[in-house]
């Protein structure tokens, strides 16, 4: 029989090792979560500095569809419209730049606009590409061609300006840049790709791999099924010299390597948001926030390809025309307008 | 002291536990467990084996794949090899070195020994665009004649870099006369194979509209109007005419988006492809090549989501009743843009040898 105070002893010690025991599990898992969160910490950092960019909305503007008419530059603020509910259909203008040294890293061209309409209910997308060369009247004052109006006010002036012109409501936008754009594809392993046909430019900008924006390369995309890294899948989306097409041939392979990149979006997992991160460090803004990006990728990744809609705005809808030294493009709003609000909702 | 060892050790523990955590979760990475998924060939064996020799490309270097085993040629490292053709008659290969601006030809022996540079692409001048590429090479039966993919030498300061077939021979002038008209502006005209009667088989680039698509076209002469063998819709191109000329299959994209490709085979008679059949749908297929005997089909498709280029075989893809693709290779990176090169004995040959004991 063991006496009173043996037996107290021997509970004390089994509390002490009890406790021990709990100290040592919590230390393990403090550890393990110190290391997950060493891991995840530059998608921190990143998620934080680069979302939740609000669009600072002003008065409306007179339609783009009266060109002629002047635009008034004083920008009042007023409040942003609700954001849709997850369920909701939503549209997002997703722009890419030339974020190269020939610029100023604010006043870049958007030489890929994109707008998307997503139904996360019935997972249909429509895609429309908006051509860059697109002569519009600007949210910043003046005609000209629609890739400055990111140029010359931001994500703000881009989504304004297309709010007007196109008589739509964006509800996010998304910008990235060219090397945003490359390392994101690397970082997901690359893309599979059917290029259309060899696509061949001997004035290539060579921006990315040369010190001297001006620089330009030979570049030949060999046509076929094949697996890109993020350089090619650039030189396939970017190149449009030796494209009979010219841009309209750019935003289809534009629009193809997104969906090849909404194919490798099945395959990510945590352990890839840092990479993700890295990649979009400095290279993307938008003005979603955290978990409305995360809320978003597994709608991008259970669309299916039948239920996506690819639209460009090619002849009839616009026609070329010099204006001053540039070569732009003549929007057939009569066309155009009909044809956007089939898809998106008037504002 | 040693309570105070075994705290040591704990923290340590937990240390290490913590930097596991931490590369466990790198290692799951997409992109490192897309990159840790391929090995080099000669890492490797195939499935099963394949009779005669096979030339492949992977990441700029090139394989040969005998017995079920890969050798790699060990060539040269300046520059990405790619797209071997095998030279009738002999146990030599063209194949294809491209560098940043421009891609040469050459001709490489069954060892890995540079025999001959065939082309000189390369200009010494700052002016980049005087560079050329030179991709698809294929040799006529008579092991002399060669057939090209080539940008044309250019007149005038334009934006415009368009492939046109050529023809030439081994010894003499490569790219000597040039046998097709690419449409501007569209990448123009690849992937030529010559045909026994002398005309060439190849896939032409074209737009309308806002369109591309590719088309297979017959020539008959130089420079004459092309007979196209598919219609625009059905998007196909990559030929590979079977040994006998009588079959060619084709890769064609039509109607899927640019996501996706189809294999297919038609019979080919009088310059018309007839009766075409869909071996394998909705795939990323690439680069069919015909066995020397005929007896079946490669080809390239990545079997899993890392996109990874293997090599695929269907015995009797000729036949009415063609079996089903069985995959040749594991965890390789097959450069889908560089078809297989296929040297004999035939299949039914090594068939017979393996079959008679002694």
């Amino acid at each position: 029989m063991v006496s009173r105070p043996r037996a107290s002893l021997y509970r004390r010690r089994a509390r002490r090792r009890i406790w021990l025991s709990i100290l040592v599990v919590f230390g393990f898992a403090l550890s393990g979560v110190a290391g997950a969160f060493v891991y995840f910490l530059p998608a921190i950092r990143v998620a934080f500095a680069d979302t939740g960019h609000t669009i600072q909305r002003s008065a409306p503007r007179p339609s783009s569809a009266s060109p002629g008419l002047s635009v008034a530059t004083t920008q009042q603020p007023t409040a942003a419209p609700a954001v849709p509910a997850p369920s909701q259909p939503f549209t997002v203008l997703l722009l890419g730049s030339d974020n190269d040294s020939k610029f100023a890293s604010e006043s870049v061209l958007t030489q890929s606009m994109i707008l998307a309409r997503v139904d996360p209910v019935s997972k249909h997308v429509v895609m429309l590409s908006i051509p860059r060369d697109l002569f519009v009247p600007l949210y910043s004052g003046g005609t000209d061609k629609i890739d400055k109006a990111y140029s010359r006010g931001g994500a703000n002036a881009a989504v304004q300006t297309v709010e007007n012109d196109f008589g739509i409501h964006v509800d996010h936008y998304a910008w990235i840049g060219l090397l945003g754009l490359v390392r994101l594809i690397d970082s997901v392993g690359g893309i599979d790709v059917v290029a259309s046909n060899p696509v061949l430019d001997d004035f290539y900008p060579a921006d990315v791999i040369s010190a001297n924006p001006y620089a330009y390369e030979r570049v030949a995309v060999l046509p076929g099924p094949q697996h890109m890294n993020g350089l090619e899948a650039l030189q396939y989306v970017r190149s449009r010299h030796g494209d009979l097409r010219s841009d309209f041939g750019r935003s289809q392979r534009q629009q193809q390597v997104l969906l090849a990149l909404r194919a490798k979006a099945k395959l990510l997992g945590l352990a890839d948001l840092p990479d993700i991160a890295n990649a979009m460090a400095s290279q993307f803004l938008t003005d979603m926030t955290i978990p409305q990006v995360a809320a978003l990728l597994p709608i991008a990744s259970n669309v299916t390809l039948g239920n996506v809609q690819q639209v460009i705005l090619s002849p009839p809808y616009s026609s070329s025309a010099q204006i001053g030294a540039q070569d732009v493009l003549l929007p057939n709003w009569d066309l155009i307008l009909p044809e956007v609000h089939k898809f998106f909702p008037r504002a | 002291m040693r309570r105070a060892l075994v705290t040591l050790l704990l923290m340590a523990l937990m240390a290490g536990f913590g930097f596991g955590i931490n590369r466990f979760l790198a290692a799951r990475r997409t992109s490192e467990v897309t990159a840790h998924s391929v090995n080099r060939p000669t890492q490797t064996v195939a499935i099963f084996t394949l009779p005669g020799t096979l030339y492949l490309a992977q990441q700029g270097d090139i394989f040969k794949l005998n017995g079920g085993r890969f050798t790699d040629l060990d060539l040269p490292s300046n520059g990405s090899w790619m797209q071997p053709a095998i030279v009738p008659g002999t146990n030599d290969i063209v194949a294809v070195l491209r560098s940043a601006a421009y891609s040469d030809l050459y001709l490489i022996d069954s060892r890995g020994q540079v025999l001959q540079q065939l082309s000189h692409n390369a200009v010494t001048k700052s002016i980049i665009q005087n560079n050329h590429w030179m991709f698809w090479p294929r040799m006529a039966s008579d092991g002399s004649t060669i057939y090209v993919s080539y940008d044309e030498p250019k007149t005038s300061a334009s934006y415009r870099v368009d492939f046109a077939i050529w023809k030439g021979t081994l010894n003499g002038q490569l790219a000597g006369r040039e046998q097709t008209v690419p449409f501007n502006y569209t990448g123009g005209d690849v992937s030529a194979t010559p045909l026994p009667d002398g005309s060439i088989l190849y896939a032409k680039y074209q737009v309308s509209g806002i369109t591309v698509f590719s088309q297979l076209a017959l020539q008959t002469r130089p420079l004459a109007q092309p007979v196209f063998l598919t219609d625009s819709a059905s998007d196909c191109g990559q030929p590979a005419v079977s040994p006998d000329a009588t079959q060619v299959a084709m890769i064609c994209a039509g109607g899927t988006g640019l996501q996706s490709t189809r294999l297919v085979v038609a019979g080919l008679q009088a310059h018309k492809l007839v009766s075409p059949r869909v071996l394998v749908d909705n795939c990323l297929c690439s680069a069919p090549t015909w066995a020397p005997d005929g007896s079946g089909v490669v080809y390239y498709a990545p079997a899993d989501s890392t996109g990874h280029f293997q090599l695929w075989w269907i015995e009797g893809a000729g036949s009415a009743t063609p079996k089903a693709a069985r995959q040749v290779t594991l965890n390789l990176d097959f450069d889908a843009l560089s078809p297989p090169a296929w040297s004999g004995p035939s299949a039914s040959a090594e068939a017979a040898a393996t079959a008679t004991p002694g």
